[in-house]
């Protein structure tokens, strides 16, 4: 059977159309901070509809961490391109020409804008009070610091930190940051909502969290769960960017005023007003013995989430338990804070925040390495996480593959055979924890069988793996078992499809559903949790039940005139545990490869005052087929191993491999991207402190 | 204005704005959602079409300049042509969001050059995005409908 995806015929989110929908254009704000005084909608021809504020002023307050979100914000904007007025018409292109004629009057209000600002005695208060939200992605100790921009800090206190350095021979400390980026998905965000006669409201929309958004649906209109319906169509790639709840308020109280269905689909310019990847500050302070025995680390984070909190706080967290990185250090201190601006809205980006930290950490090992004199692979492996070892959050580390992976990488590298121009990280990353999936096999009539599952398609081959896997327990072919498109009518409870967790909690409640279904005959359903999580105030705890294990490697060569650098070589390895489709396996490997250069050398956004300047793919670059160096990767597996989700483990530790790969020539870029600007400014400093020296030598 | 496209080889009448991008008039009039927008500004290829042969980003060509002409989409590519067999052997796709305006940019430039490099085909593909990132695959794919192009044409 021809795939339809070669044939064209797979229809995405944004394909979805119902009878008598209209096409809906949001009216944004051009402040990063202000008042909407007065909307003036008089221009507008018949047949066109206006939502402003005062048509939602009686919905509630949402958010999935944080409940600091509003439809059309209460009229108050709080960043360039925020929603303050949404007008729909019969077909798109009367939308786009109606928006032109939607007049705001507003009055500007001081804004804050970047990490270093919003933290400062003083600063402007992007929200006065930090609500946490009732959503159950607000399950892990939200600690808002009232009176501040940080709507969330978590801490890790594990051992004597002091104590520690005490004992170190070596210590090194160095600030990293990481501009922010856009995820980009070919597909633009698009929604369609609709209220049925008997009242209740049905949305198809391309998102990763079917049931987050229909609980901040229902808590936005005051009904129960069971009055909403998320039905999610297959997605032109997400990479996180469409995940919670983004046009679907919108769509749902433009659709209840026009009292018809409306359709939203974002122009390419609007993503990048939509949700962006949290830009970074992470210093790290570590301290080795002479024999390169670590001893004492402290991780200090900081995650510009933008204007609403979104899944802000658990990202910070995230980049706060992966900071210590899968080595025994005996004394560990972290205190990550996320932290609100007047930039558009940051949230779940392909890594989840663990990119930051382990680029941060991963170069500190560098630069611990060059100060110790000792070759940065042994340093890695004498203080490696071993199987048995207690992480920095007290839990025990099983199926432990951090050696043989951070191996494989320095072989295929050829780190042997001289080390110049390479460079390797190794990495661990959790997964969503704690976490809840379930899944229903159906037998039908026609002695085939249906799979009811909330995971969601965006191109990482969930619902091919799914069916894979529901085939070999049933014993029959992956063409008889179908898999509709996830809806919260008749799909079972899943906590969501991200952080890689869906392949390998599903392949557990598979086993179960498809036992259930032999006994029942018709139909099994399959459910299982892992517990855990974190103390928000020590980190002790269970971080996540199942880490993510991979190494990297890179070669590079830099012009040290125009500090142009040319990537020759990456190589990454990724713990699979047990491969299921083994091609779509290595296409995820691949993409995040992919995705991690465009992080590593040119992709960020670029604010002036708020404002994204280069919202278009011509100034915001992805990498192109001709930017790829050569690219090899393997999946380690091993018997009897469970299922490990592996949709983003090759990201994380691109960008660091790279960068040391630039630190074996003495240049130490602590800024991504690293652009040639950057690069051009390391090798200064390298030269100016080399300068010193020798001239200390001479004296 | 009356705009007659042959589309995908057949007469197709459409009375439209003449300065209405053919990615519109595809999506919106002739149903046709294989072809997609990205970028609207011609630079990302997933709203490729091949006009009168040659490959054109549907997002930037006002449909009154295509009147008259021959313009095929995916649905014109036979399900077994090569390319589109090539791409499904070599998983060349993930979400699939970028597939059809591959397959078309590849089949037009293997009908010029049926026996490419790889810098060649890199070259000819450069200006196709795929944000799943399958490029590796993606270069399998037409260096293995590249050898069956080939051959039909030996058999031939
Ligand atoms: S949408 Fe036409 S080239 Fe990108
Ligand atoms: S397969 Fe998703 S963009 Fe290419």
């Amino acid at each position: 059977m021809a795939d339809p995806r070669s044939g064209g015929s797979l229809r995405y989110s944004q394909d979805v159309a119902v009878e008598g929908m209209w096409h809906a254009r949001i009216v944004r704000s051009p402040y990063a901070h202000a008042r909407v005084v007065s909307i003036d909608g008089s221009a507008l021809p018949e047949n066109t509809v206006l939502l402003t504020p005062d048509d939602v002023a009686d919905l509630s307050m949402y958010g999935c961490q944080i409940r600091d979100e509003a439809v059309l914000s209460r009229g108050e904007a709080r960043f360039v391109g925020d929603p303050v007025a949404v007008v729909a018409a019969p077909t798109r292109r009367l939308a786009d020409a109606a928006l032109a004629l939607v007049e705001v009057d507003y009055e500007e209000l001081p804004a804050v804008f970047g990490i270093e600002d919003a933290v400062a005695d003083g600063a402007v208060l992007v929200h006065e009070r930090h609500h946490v939200s009732e959503n159950d992605a607000a399950y892990f100790g939200i600690r808002p610091v009232d009176g501040s921009n940080v709507c969330h800090r978590f801490r890790i206190r594990h051992g004597d930190v002091e104590a520690g350095f005490a004992q170190a021979d070596v210590v090194v400390e160095e600030t990293f940051t990481t501009d922010g980026a856009a995820h980009v998905p070919m597909e633009p965000h698009a929604t369609l909502a609709r209220w049925t006669d008997d009242g209740r409201l049905e949305v198809w929309s391309g998102t990763q969290t079917p049931f987050n958004v229909r609980m901040d649906l229902a808590a936005i209109f005051g009904v129960d769960q069971s009055r909403v319906r998320v039905v999610c169509p297959p997605m032109g790639g997400s990479f996180g960017a469409k995940t919670f709840v983004r046009l679907e308020g919108l769509a749902a109280a433009t659709a209840r005023k026009a009292g018809r269905p409306i359709k939203m689909v974002l122009d390419r310019a609007e993503e990048w007003q939509t949700l962006n990847r949290h830009p970074s500050r992470i210093t790290v302070r570590l301290g080795a013995k002479a024999d390169g025995t670590l001893v004492a680390k402290t991780v200090t984070c900081h995650a510009d989430t933008g204007a609403y909190a979104d899944c802000g706080p658990g990202v910070a967290q995230k980049m706060g338990f992966a900071a210590p990185g899968p080595y025994r250090i005996p004394n560990v201190h972290v205190d990550s804070h996320c932290v609100y601006t007047n930039a558009p809205p940051n949230g779940a980006y392909r890594g989840y925040g663990q990119m930051q930290s382990i680029w941060a950490s991963e170069r500190t090992m560098d630069i611990m390495a060059d100060r110790l004199g000792i070759d940065p692979l042994e340093l890695r492996l004498k203080n490696l996480l071993r199987e048995g070892d207690a992480y920095a959050t007290g839990e025990v580390m099983h199926d432990v593959a951090f050696e043989e992976c951070l191996r494989n990488a320095a072989e295929a590298i050829g780190w042997n055979e001289g080390r110049e121009g390479k460079g390797l990280c190794v990495l661990m990353k959790g997964m969503q924890t704690p976490s809840r999936a379930s899944v229903a096999v159906d037998a039908l009539e026609d002695g085939t069988y249906r799979v009811r599952c909330a995971t969601v398609e965006m191109g990482q081959g969930a619902r091919y793996a799914i069916r894979t896997m529901a085939a070999e327990l049933l014993g029959v072919g992956v063409d008889d078992v179908s898999f509709p498109d996830p809806d919260t009518d008749v799909s079972p409870y899943d906590t969501r499809t991200t952080s890689s967790r869906s392949t390998h909690m599903m392949s557990r409640a598979l086993v179960e559903a498809v036992r259930n279904l032999r006994e029942d005959g018709r139909t099994g359903v399959g459910e299982v949790a892992d517990q855990g999580g974190l103390d928000p105030d020590t980190g002790q705890g269970i971080a996540s039940s199942h880490w993510h294990q991979g190494a990297a490697g890179a070669v590079v060569e830099v012009d040290e005139e125009t500090g142009s650098m040319k990537v020759r070589h990456v190589h990454a390895s990724v713990y699979a545990g047990k491969v299921v489709v083994r091609a779509a396996a290595e296409l995820q490997n691949e993409g995040s490869i992919i995705m991690g250069l465009g992080t590593s050398l040119f992709e960020s956004i670029d604010f002036a005052d708020g404002q994204v300047m280069n919202a278009n793919l011509s100034d915001y670059n992805v990498p192109s087929i001709t930017d790829l160096p050569r690219i090899t990767h393997d999946l380690v597996e091993r018997e009897g191993a469970p299922v490990h989700g592996l949709g983003e483990t090759a990201l994380p530790p691109i960008p660091a491999a790279i960068g040391n790969a630039l630190q074996s020539f003495g240049i130490r870029p602590r800024s991504l991207p690293m652009t040639p600007e950057r690069i051009l400014d390391a090798i200064d400093e390298r030269d100016a402190q080399a300068g010193t020296r020798e001239l200390e030598a001479a004296e | 204005m009356n705009c007659t496209l042959h589309l995908n080889g057949t007469e197709t009448a459409l009375g439209v704005d003449g300065k209405d991008m053919l990615l519109n008039v595809l999506r919106d009039e002739v149903g046709l959602t294989s072809v997609r927008g990205t970028c609207g500004i011609g630079l990302c290829g997933t709203c490729t079409v091949i006009v009168d042969g040659q490959t054109t980003a549907s997002c930037i060509l006002p449909v009154g300049l295509a009147d008259g002409k021959e313009v095929t989409t995916i649905e014109g590519v036979p399900s077994d042509d090569p390319v589109k067999v090539a791409f499904e052997k070599a998983n060349a796709f993930q979400c699939g969001y970028c597939t059809p305006g591959m397959i078309l940019t590849a089949r037009a430039f293997l009908d010029e050059n049926p026996d490419p490099t790889d810098d060649e085909i890199a070259e000819a593909l450069a200006g196709n995005i795929c944000r799943c990132g399958c490029y590796v695959k993606i270069a399998d794919a037409v260096r293995l409908a590249a050898g069956m192009l080939r051959d039909e044409k030996v058999a031939a």
